[in-house]
């Protein structure tokens, strides 16, 4: 009768991140802090696509790569908005955005694979970037806790997408199908950072 | 500290104990039945195009009035009833109306229920036989009638849900798991106890719900109170390593509370007053609702004794003890109290 | 000595009692099962309050049960004693505390930096007294603060070494690093939640 980890795990994680239960505080508005934290991130195609390459190369590098992107990536985004809530200029964010969506996609597409440092030091750098953009958008009249969590989430999440579809590492059809991912990716990134050239 | 000699010592005890069995009793009359209060029940009926009939059953606990009343935002409940007249634990009301105005759209409120801990179940019932049922609760006592060419009704969900917090907030159900929790060793015997359990209270739930085999709700509810009783002392012996038919065989004492509890189980279905046709869905659903809160209840227990044990905690004595001496003395209490009451000492 | 037992037992039962029916009692608006319900029912559903509380665990866990044993003292009785006697800090001072908490423990888990049983005693101690405070500050917690306390004590009480039961066996590489990835995960949360007091702090106040 001795309950699994694995089941304990999953059980607290529902408990923890069921929007249900964060959306039965509706009456002091706290579910719209969360709700609208959580679809800012998800919310911009700039920023979905860069975060699942992120998810997709650290599946590609492997192990150590697959787990410290992620635990670092929100850090260093989470430094980011706070650059951007305290309102240090940062040049060309937009243009930084655009541009990590061809980076990451063109490493994903090349497969590229550097030492494990200057991995975390490319996305570091363009998670900085990702992180200031919505910190300097962040609206007051939030609850800051709940908008911070369900944005931190709704990041954790589209790494988790991109490190699932990378479980195609495996086969040989699966690592060619990442690597088109990574080349829509970077078309994507292409196409705004012609919008914000432009 | 004056010496006391080892016999007086030895009679202390047992009047140490009954006393503080006797200061808890006199503490907590108010707390313990809480849990015997049942639902209110509301239903409006379409019985012609532009006929309605209102009935309102309200629940009542001995002398204690439980100060319900509903509201229709159309004002139809502010006129005297037809009829009123009291029954065992209900006081019912009875409303006609002619209307041509439609349902749709009208709020339901109880005022009053936020002060209490029943909840309300709501049905209307439309001429076409759509239905809508809701439950009340003290924390969203109205609702709006929806429009019923709109939605499928189904109360499936609801009876879940008050089946799941039924057995959440009945501490004299918990007790008697945790008991039988506490009283078995290996996993194997816990599953069959557990199970024997289960089986036995649905089988009563079953009976009394479809076939209204019930007990009288004084005596039914004094047994339960000896089935948590009877469970202290059992767990004790455990503890000491000592056996007994109990130890050595748990889910043959499980089996048998089970039928008790599962009549226990009854009170929060039976007062609805349910048409048959509904009955048998209300009664699966209830009773899976009762198994999921047992299930999430008996996980919890285990993942935390599993939690203490992986952090090496050792429990000052009193404390290792206290779960069982809370079933002894929740236990004791109750049998004097519905004891009593069932041999009408008290009202 | 037997006698003092019995007589500690009995009385602590009659006060377990006398709490109880209180607990039981009809009047709780929110959940309607009483204030200790209550009291847990608002850690469940307040994210602010169990993520750090589950974070510490999982780290407490990761370093060892002394630890483990050390977080779930801390936690509580700072829990109790911040709910019941540091109520009137005030909000801004509570939220610098939290965000600082926040990034303390999360950082601490995601670099799986062990500790001594001592600090992690006080890193919960100081978690407790600024959350339980924090909770009590607002006074949303109306009919009976000291039994929703007691609830939420319990819940903590329940909720930690649930936590740290997932990470102490250390046997699965794969929870390691989710937990891991929570830390950093909580962490960040931290960050944000500061730089979001940097910003707008006063409207904290």
């Amino acid at each position: 009768m001795k309950p699994s980890p694995a089941l304990l795990v999953a059980a607290m994680l529902a408990v923890a991140f069921a929007p249900d239960a964060v959306c039965a505080h509706v009456v002091k508005g706290e579910a719209i802090g969360f709700v609208s934290g959580f679809l800012h991130p998800v919310s911009g195609a700039d920023h979905v696509i860069a975060m699942v390459a992120v998810g997709l190369w650290g599946a590609q590098l492997e192990s150590p790569a697959i787990w410290a992107l992620p635990v670092t990536f929100p850090l260093v985004m989470a430094f980011g908005g706070l650059l951007g809530l305290v309102g240090v200029p940062l040049p060309a964010s937009e243009l930084a955005i655009a541009l990590s969506g061809v980076c990451l996609g063109a490493v994903v597409l090349t497969q590229f694979r550097p030492p494990l440092w200057v991995a975390a030091l490319l996305v570091g750098t363009f998670g900085l970037f990702h992180g200031y953009a919505h910190g300097a958008e962040l609206p007051a009249a939030q609850n800051a806790i709940l908008y911070s969590l369900g944005f931190v989430l709704a990041t954790g999440l589209l790494h988790a997408a991109g490190i699932a579809i990378g479980a195609l590492h495996r086969w040989t059809w699966g690592r060619n199908f990442m690597r088109v991912a990574g080349a829509l990716v970077m078309g994507g990134g292409l196409y705004f950072l012609w919008g914000a050239l432009t | 500290m004056t010496h006391v000699p080892a016999p007086a010592r030895a009679a202390l005890t047992p009047v140490v104990r009954l006393l503080a069995v006797v200061i808890v009793w006199l503490a907590a009359p108010a707390g313990t039945r809480a849990h015997e209060v049942r639902p209110g029940y509301l239903e409006i009926n379409q019985t012609a195009p532009q006929a309605y009939a209102v009935i309102w059953k309200q629940p009542t606990l001995g002398e204690i009035a439980v100060h319900l009343a509903p509201r229709l935002s159309n004002g139809w409940l502010k006129r005297p009833p037809v009829d009123q007249y009291a029954a065992d634990y209900f006081l019912i009301r009875r409303w006609s109306v002619a209307s041509a105005a439609p349902l749709a759209g009208v709020s339901v409120a109880i005022d009053g229920l936020p002060e209490t801990i029943t909840d309300v179940f709501v049905r209307v019932r439309w001429l076409d036989g759509r239905r809508q049922d809701v439950i009340l609760r003290p924390e969203s006592p109205s609702f709006v009638i929806a429009d019923p060419t709109e939605r499928a009704a189904t109360g499936v969900p609801g009876f879940l849900v008050l089946g799941v917090e039924h057995i959440l907030t009945g501490l004299d159900h918990l007790l008697v798991l945790l008991g039988l929790i506490l009283l078995v060793r290996d996993r194997w015997m816990l599953l069959k106890t557990v199970t024997a359990f289960t089986v036995a209270h649905s089988l009563t739930l079953a009976l009394a719900v479809l076939c209204h085999v019930q007990l009288s709700t004084p005596v039914l509810n004094t047994l339960i109170a000896l089935s948590v009783l009877f469970l202290a002392p059992e767990v004790m012996r455990a503890r000491r390593r000592e056996t007994s038919l109990t130890i050595r065989h748990p889910w043959i004492v499980s089996f048998a509370f089970g039928l008790l509890h599962g009549m226990g189980f009854a009170s929060g279905l039976t007062g609805l007053g349910l048409d048959r046709a509904d009955l048998v869905s209300a009664l699966l659903s209830f009773n899976v609702g009762v198994e999921i809160g047992q299930l999430a209840f008996l996980a919890l227990v285990l993942a935390l004794v599993r939690a203490f044990r992986l952090l090496e905690i050792r429990w000052p004595r009193p404390v290792a003890l206290a779960p069982t001496y809370a079933i002894g003395v929740f236990g004791a209490t109750w049998t004097f109290q519905y004891g009593a009451a069932a041999l009408g000492f008290i009202r | 000595m037997k006698r003092l037992r019995l007589i500690i037992t009995g009385l602590s039962g009659a006060i377990l009692m006398i709490l109880a029916p209180a607990a039981a009692q009809a009047h709780l608006v929110a959940t309607g099962l009483g204030p200790v319900y209550d009291g847990i029912a608002h850690f469940g559903l307040s994210p602010e309050d169990f993520l750090p509380v589950i974070a510490l665990g999982f780290y407490a866990g990761l370093t060892g049960a002394g630890q483990g044993r050390a977080a779930l003292a801390g936690v509580t009785l700072g829990w109790l004693i911040g709910g019941a006697a540091v109520a009137g800090l005030p909000p801004l001072v509570l939220s610098v505390a939290t965000a600082a908490l926040y990034l303390v423990i999360g950082g601490l888990l995601a670099a799986k930096r062990a500790l001594q049983a001592a600090p992690v005693a006080a890193l919960g101690f100081a978690l407790g007294v600024a959350r339980g405070a924090a909770d009590f500050a607002g006074a949303l917690l109306g009919a009976d603060p000291a039994l929703t306390l007691a609830g939420m004590a319990i819940a903590v009480f329940a909720v930690l070494p649930l936590a740290a039961s997932v990470t102490l066996p250390m046997r699965r590489t794969w929870i390691i690093v989710a937990a891991r990835v929570s830390g950093s995960w909580l962490a960040a949360l931290g960050i944000l939640f500061a730089g979001w007091l940097l910003r707008f702090g006063k409207a904290v106040q």
